[in-house]
């Protein structure tokens, strides 16, 4: 652990670390374009120059290794200096795009140039014209005025995605990102070059226009869309107050966690997920006339706790099917196991997993759905969902979540279900499923609500709900509670899970896999 | 003083030098005997150490010190470069070696390649160079058909591989670092350094990168013994050196000449004078990069530290000298434009640097000078200095730096009309 001086003061730096992470560990931010901490130093944006005391010439802090004694100043005058002159030499060729730019607000160039260049533009000759609106990819453009060749997405789909899509072509000052003879990027990340351009000059189509980054806001949350369990930020704008809409969600971003997804998440979560967020969503809770209620949620409560006390006593447990979805969160699941089979009888519990797909070895996997290991953990997912089950004794069916239609044909799951008397759907999302329901009860997305996931590797992880829910949807936890509540089925046990905090303890309380983690 | 002696360009009258048999009939290929038949590599490596053989191509480095950096002991294969890409501007000794004495640098790469435990090693040379690369494969088919290269080398179980690969017309291809990128098929972008190629080179492996010249004189220091070459030269630089003259002078051409010739007597000796009566304005002593010097600096030795001492740089002994009816501003003008369209693009101050420079400069010489162009230049200039990834940026800033703080009330004036 050597011991260095970082602007007078001293600090104990890790062993082999670069000069720039120490003092980022220590505080102190060096400014940098071509480093990030995905890749191997670069050292050509020259932006990180710093002094260093016994060396004539200033010297590169994202790939100099600390050495014990070193004396480091990130401030000096020699260092302004060169700052400034990296700055100045980049603005000089830089259009001046800002006002109509998507990075603006969050652009490392106007970043930097506040707090270390402010110089008067002094460039007064012919600026390098560049062409502006390059499709490198299917969702992405690329503007070569703004590029400041950092390499950063270059090296990125070199070392990360290995598809080598992008590279350097010409010299000098008409050196140039481009694709190679026009074959498109086409890499299944190719969103994660819009967050590493430190500038606008790659940016997203679905993102284009759209907003100012001001004008958002940003929310943690873990990314549904496979059993990897990537963590996102979800940018949003708020609803208004007396409009019952969701938060409109504009863009989905990775957040970085070592352990999970790196610094990257996958085109299939990032686009899709924004999809599932925003279009076609359940928002109402709706019901076939004829069944007497009116479509809110106390009536509704009321009446299917009237149903299941019903079917209890005359039918017995076997009428009632319920079909799982890996959709639900650990604590949903809990719930579902502690209502319905538990408190209720039922013993006809089916577990829909997620459609068959292929896992590309980098952070996608195979399974599409966030939650088939919670499932497994709480002994759910045994009774893997066919459709002959649901022939056996037509009663009450419960369906959770609009993806049991992707297992099988609406055509086939139609006549199925018909046999039912009452069909009661879970979902957020309006489709075929929504369409032969008695009841659509509209739930909250992952984003909506909070709770955790198990991931494929068993890592259980807890998120807070982002925004609010989209018109009268709710978290699956909060309808189940409701139908617990109403059937008065243990008073004191559920009375006292008033948060999903408190659900969480309850199931690590009886649940070893998810105590021992606590 | 002894009538030196030429140790690269003696016999360059004869016409089929390049001839095996006839290298071989003015004693070629001797040193390589001695060295398999009796000497050990720390023979060899010591010989050239004492004999402060600095480097050629323009840093000036000492051979025996870059060569001792190399690992002993390392599981990895060795290699050696050699440099022939000669793109310095004034620059053209090498072409004349690899012309006249092909087997003089062969005979060099081998010893070395012995003295370092090197058994594959590339010539690295200029695209434009097409002629003098097919001189140099005959020659190689010629010192392998003999014996002198490939495997068991005059029976000494020392095996050598020598290929030429030519380069595609980048001048930073010649920067050590950019080399071995573009060696390895990559884009000639030069490397951060540290690491150094004696440790991570070409392919990632320990490397040796010397100018054709550097090796070319082994072979006497082996002949005669380094204190006999380090007599020739200074204490500190040993040997003779080719200088390249060029320029408005009677006689340009190549002179090897003891390390420490005064730059007057290249070039008024032996350059034979300013030609059609003109007055000696200013040299660039050693390549278009080093710093220029005014016509009252030529009392000056011409070896590696006299010359930095002296505010410049000997280069690759380039001498390009200028009288006095050329405006500095061509020079100017020659100078912006090169680096510029040389620039690799890696790294800012050079790639927007030496455009913006160059952007003025043209202007300058259309017509269109503003008052602030010269302050401007030398600004730009000082930010571009010691701060980029490689050399090429102190190469494309001390020039024009030089250049405007030498002959500022020339260029006042032509600023002014």
């Amino acid at each position: 652990m050597p011991k260095i001086v970082i602007d007078g003061k001293t600090v104990e730096a890790q062993d082999g670390l670069t000069v720039l992470k120490a003092a980022a560990a220590a505080g102190v931010d060096i400014p940098h374009f071509c480093y990030h901490p995905a890749f191997v130093p670069e050292g050509s944006c020259r932006l990180c120059l710093v002094e260093i005391t016994g060396s004539a010439k200033l010297e590169l802090s994202c790939s100099t290794v600390v050495r014990e004694g070193m004396i480091v100043s990130t401030q000096s005058p020699g260092v302004q200096e060169a700052r400034k002159s990296v700055l100045e030499f980049l603005l000089a060729e830089h259009p001046l795009d800002c006002p109509i730019c998507d990075k603006a607000g969050e652009c490392k160039l106007q970043d930097y140039y506040r707090d270390y260049g402010l110089t008067e533009s002094a460039f007064s000759e012919f600026k390098e014209k560049r062409e502006k609106k390059v499709r490198i990819g299917e969702k992405l453009l690329l503007d070569r005025e703004r590029c400041i060749l950092c390499t950063r997405c270059v090296r990125f789909l070199g070392d990360i995605a290995r598809t080598e899509e992008l590279g350097v072509f010409e010299r000098g000052i008409h050196t140039e990102i481009s694709t190679y003879e026009g074959e498109p990027v086409a890499s299944a990340y190719s969103g994660n070059l819009v967050d590493l351009c430190p500038v606008g000059a790659i940016t997203d189509l679905e993102f284009r226009f759209k907003t100012r980054p001001w004008f958002l806001t940003r929310g943690e949350s873990i990314c549904p869309l496979c059993s990897r369990g990537c963590n996102i930020f979800v940018d949003y704008q708020r609803g208004m107050a007396r409009v019952p809409k969701s938060a409109k969600v504009l863009r989905i971003r990775p957040r970085v966690n070592p352990d999970v997804n790196g610094h990257w998440i996958c085109d299939y979560g990032r686009y899709g997920y924004m999809i599932m967020q925003r279009d076609n969503r359940s928002e109402n809770v709706t019901r076939k006339s004829g069944l007497g209620l009116r479509p809110e949620w106390d009536d509704v409560d009321v009446f299917l706790a009237g149903e299941l006390r019903r079917l209890k006593t005359k039918a017995g447990s076997k009428s009632l099917a319920v079909i799982l979805t890996p959709w639900l969160t650990n604590e949903e699941l809990f719930l579902v196991k502690k209502i319905f089979i538990e408190d209720l009888g039922a013993s006809r519990i089916y577990f829909a997993g997620s459609p068959a797909a292929q896992g590309d070895g980098i952070l996608l996997t195979s399974e599409r759905a966030p939650n088939n290991r919670g499932a497994l953990e709480m002994g759910l997912a045994a009774r893997p969902f066919a459709l002959e089950a649901l022939a056996e004794e037509p009663g009450m069916l419960w369906i959770f979540g609009p993806d049991v239609g992707e297992s099988f044909s609406t055509e086939a799951f139609r006549p199925a279900a018909a046999a039912f008397l009452l069909k009661i759907v879970v979902s957020s999302r309006l489709g075929a499923l929504t369409e032969l329901a008695d009841i659509v009860l509209p739930s909250a997305t992952a984003a909506e609500k909070s709770g955790s996931f198990t991931n494929t590797n068993g890592r259980i992880q807890k998120f807070a709900a982002v925004g609010r829910s989209c018109g009268a949807a709710r978290p699956a936890s909060d309808i189940l509670l409701g139908i617990a509540r109403a059937l008065h089925l243990n008073d004191p046990y559920y009375d006292r899970l008033t948060d999903v905090e408190s659900i969480f303890e309850a199931m690590a309380g009886s649940i070893p896999f998810f105590g021992k983690r606590s | 003083m002894t009538t030196p002696t030429k140790n690269l360009t003696a016999h360059f009258e004869l016409d089929h030098l390049f001839k095996i048999r006839v290298f071989m009939d003015h004693g070629g290929y001797q040193a390589l005997k001695k060295v398999l038949a009796e000497g050990t590599s720390a023979q060899v490596l010591e010989a050239v150490k004492k004999a402060n053989l600095r480097g050629r191509g323009g840093a000036g480095f000492p051979a025996g010190l870059k060569w001792g950096f190399v690992p002993k002991s390392t599981d990895k294969p060795k290699y050696l470069c050699v440099n022939a890409d000669e793109g310095e501007p004034g620059t053209f000794k090498d072409r004349y070696i690899i012309n006249h004495n092909p087997h003089l640098l062969i005979e060099g790469i081998v010893i070395c390649s012995f003295a370092v435990g090197i058994h594959a090693a590339y010539v690295y040379i200029r695209g434009e160079y097409e002629a003098v690369a097919r001189r140099l494969e005959g020659a190689i088919e010629e010192a392998t058909a003999n014996g002198f290269l490939g495997k068991n080398i005059l029976g000494s179980g020392f095996d050598l591989e020598l290929r030429v690969h030519r380069g595609a017309g980048s001048y930073i291809c010649g920067e050590e670092t950019a080399l071995l990128e573009s060696l390895e098929g990559k884009r000639g972008n030069p490397r951060l350094k540290p690491p150094f190629p004696a440790f991570v080179g070409l392919f990632g492996c320990p490397t040796v990168i010397n100018n054709i010249e550097t090796l070319a004189n082994v072979p006497s220091i082996i002949d005669h013994g380094p204190d006999w070459f380090l007599a020739q030269g200074r204490p500190n630089d040993g040997g003779t050196r080719i200088f390249g003259v060029s320029g408005a002078v009677n006689k340009p051409g190549i002179y090897e000449l003891p390390v420490g010739t005064s730059l007057r007597e290249i070039i008024e000796t032996h350059g034979g004078g300013i030609k059609d009566g003109k007055k000696l304005k200013a040299v660039i002593p050693g390549g278009m990069s080093s710093p220029i010097l005014r016509a009252d600096e030529i009392d000056l030795r011409m070896d590696c530290d006299s010359v930095t001492a002296a505010g410049s740089m000997i280069g690759s002994g380039a001498v390009i000298v200028i009288d006095d009816a050329t405006p500095i501003l061509d020079v100017l003008k020659k100078v912006a434009k090169f680096y510029a369209h040389e620039s690799c693009g890696q790294c800012t101050p050079c790639r927007l640097g030496t455009s913006w420079m160059n952007k003025i400069v043209q202007r300058l010489a259309a017509g269109d000078g503003r008052k602030t162009d010269l302050d401007d230049l030398l600004r730009l200039a000082s930010n571009i200095k010691g701060r980029t990834l490689c050399p090429m940026g102190d190469a494309a800033s001390m020039p024009v730096l030089s250049i405007i703080q030498k002959f500022r009330k020339e260029l006042d004036e032509t600023v002014k009309n």
